[in-house]
């Protein structure tokens, strides 16, 4: 049944690249202001979901409800103004443009000058690092200044849900440590709803309200964060700590 | 040193041309990848629209921007219809597609305004300019022909620098598939970027055709001459694209007016033929590799 609550509603989705389906009926419910990780091993389709959600993948079967809109099947430019921003892995900035432009693009969404550049007061006051950088190429940029620069521009759009393909991907330690702290601070702050794909179990639990875990395109479990990390026997299948 | 002051100067008005051919080439391959061959073909009928509205007003004001508009319109339209089912698809698909379209547009030409040569008319004196008695080798029109040409693509600078949508086009370019997911409509792009490549090719065929007749295939020669002056410049390059035309302009009035001048289309074959053997992706552009 879609839970009227949730912010994000996935509900028995069938996708994947011609041939045999990655996701084989997945179904998730987001409630706002909460982090959900997907968790599983690769190729578990953790990637795919996220992918199916922005709307890069058209799903064959199943429904995908923004706020109560089905958003299944339309295109990726239509879902991201429904709400939806999907910072993919390997982040994605564009590489030629300066760390602004990179900020500004996120908002183009937006109706209004003036909306746009409070968007822009706020992503500096928020991440100062961008602001003193703001005229650089965001390809002089290192790993994790990028993937801040990424989740800002995602925020410029003043998203419902935001879709984080393993952010901590090849990023020092201490990286990971910084990423995941802004994750809970965005939550906190702002209440925004989180999708957060995770090779990281760990880290990904230790901030998750929620998690779930895909195995070879189905969902095996699916509960409230604590409970996931304390289950040994799922942790020693399928999560690897 | 007269001779040599005609030819620098005059290869720098023709260059021009090359330049505006070069930029609407660079527009459409910046944003779409692919390599409009039938660019000759819009500048033509293009100029086809200007031909008709100076004839029946008499007025080349009102034709000039006739054909503007209608290279905008042309470019949308031809993106929406026809160009955007081969965009993503293998690269030979909208090869086939622009050149079918080249022909299309030479063989509509011929129908509707006859195969025979046409006279257009220069907005101003093609009478060479002088300095006391010292020739400049350049005329009012050659003149009016380099401001239009800077004149456009300083104003195409300035939108995709300073403008929201100048910055969806760059990022289009870039990157289509991170645009779309932070909710460019990228579709939207790509038709104004052929639009504006058909602007580019409107003026290009205005401000040449006085010096070439008018005829369906008038424009060949200037496209081939323009696609080297984007290859020059490196076709991602929009500076580029004016920096290797008037290079080609130049280079091209030395070797017809010192080695002779029928042969200068071979020269500027040979040029293309030359940058691309040493420096496929141009003077101009960064290190990336080229499939075309």
């Amino acid at each position: 049944m879609p839970d009227s609550a949730a912010a994000l509603t996935v509900e028995g989705i069938v996708a994947g690249y011609g041939g045999v389906p990655v996701l084989n009926n997945v179904s998730v419910a987001a409630r706002p202001g909460t982090i959900t990780a997907v968790l599983g091993a690769n190729g578990a389709g953790k990637t795919t979901l996220l992918r199916t959600i922005s709307g890069l993948v058209k799903p064959r079967q199943g429904r995908i409800l923004v706020d109560g809109a089905n958003v299944a099947r339309r295109p990726p430019e239509n879902i991201a103004r429904a709400g939806v921003a999907h910072v993919p892995e390997g982040q994605g900035v564009i590489t030629e443009l300066t760390v602004e432009e990179n900020l500004r693009l996120g908002g183009l969404s937006r109706r209004g000058g003036s909306v746009r550049s409070a968007a822009l007061t706020d992503a500096y006051r928020r991440f100062p690092m961008l602001g003193e950088r703001k005229k650089r190429p965001a390809g002089l940029l290192s790993g994790g200044e990028r993937q801040i620069l990424v989740i800002a521009r995602a925020l410029m759009s003043a998203p419902r849900v935001l879709l984080l393909d393993e952010p901590s991907l090849g990023l020092a330690p201490r990286m990971v440590t910084q990423v995941m702290d802004l994750v809970r601070g965005l939550r906190d702050d702002t209440g925004l709803t989180v999708l957060l794909v995770e090779q990281n179990a760990r880290s990904a639990l230790a901030i998750a309200d929620c998690g779930m875990v895909l195995n070879l395109g189905k969902v095996v479990a699916a509960d409230d964060a604590a409970v996931l990390a304390a289950d040994v026997a799922l942790r020693r299948h399928y999560l690897g700590f | 040193m007269q001779e040599f002051v005609e030819f620098t100067l005059g290869g720098i008005a023709v260059g021009m041309i090359y330049a505006a051919i070069a930029l609407s080439l660079v527009l459409v391959w910046r944003g779409t990848r692919v390599l409009n061959y039938s660019q000759g073909g819009m500048a033509m009928f293009t100029t086809y629209v200007a031909w008709v509205v100076i004839r029946d007003t008499g007025d080349y004001w009102l034709g000039f921007f006739a054909a503007l508009a209608a290279g905008l319109a042309l470019g949308a339209f031809l993106e929406s219809t026809v160009v955007r089912p081969t965009i993503g698809k293998a690269p030979l698909n909208s090869v086939i597609v622009t050149i079918g379209l080249l022909i299309l547009l030479e063989g509509a030409a011929g129908i509707i305004y006859g195969g025979q040569y046409r006279s257009f008319p220069a907005a101003f004196s093609v009478r060479g300019l002088k300095i006391g008695s010292f020739g400049l080798g350049i005329s009012e029109a050659d003149l009016f022909t380099a401001a239009a040409v800077l004149a456009a693509a300083l104003a195409l600078f300035l939108v995709f620098e300073y403008t929201s949508i100048g910055l969806r086009l760059r990022a289009t370019a870039f990157s289509p598939g991170v645009s779309r997911l932070l909710g460019i409509r990228i579709g939207r792009v790509l038709t104004l970027g052929w639009a504006l490549a058909g602007l580019f090719g409107a003026l290009a065929g205005v401000l040449v055709t006085p010096s070439t007749f008018l005829y369906p295939n008038s424009m060949d020669a200037i496209f081939v001459l323009g696609f080297t002056a984007a290859v020059i410049g490196g076709l991602d390059s929009p500076v580029g694209a004016v920096i290797g035309g008037v290079l080609l302009g130049v280079l091209l009035s030395y070797a017809g007016g010192y080695l002779g001048s029928n042969l200068v289309l071979v020269y500027g074959l040979a040029a293309l033929v030359l940058v691309l053997m040493i420096r496929p992706s141009g003077l101009f552009s960064g290190a990336a590799t080229r499939r075309v």
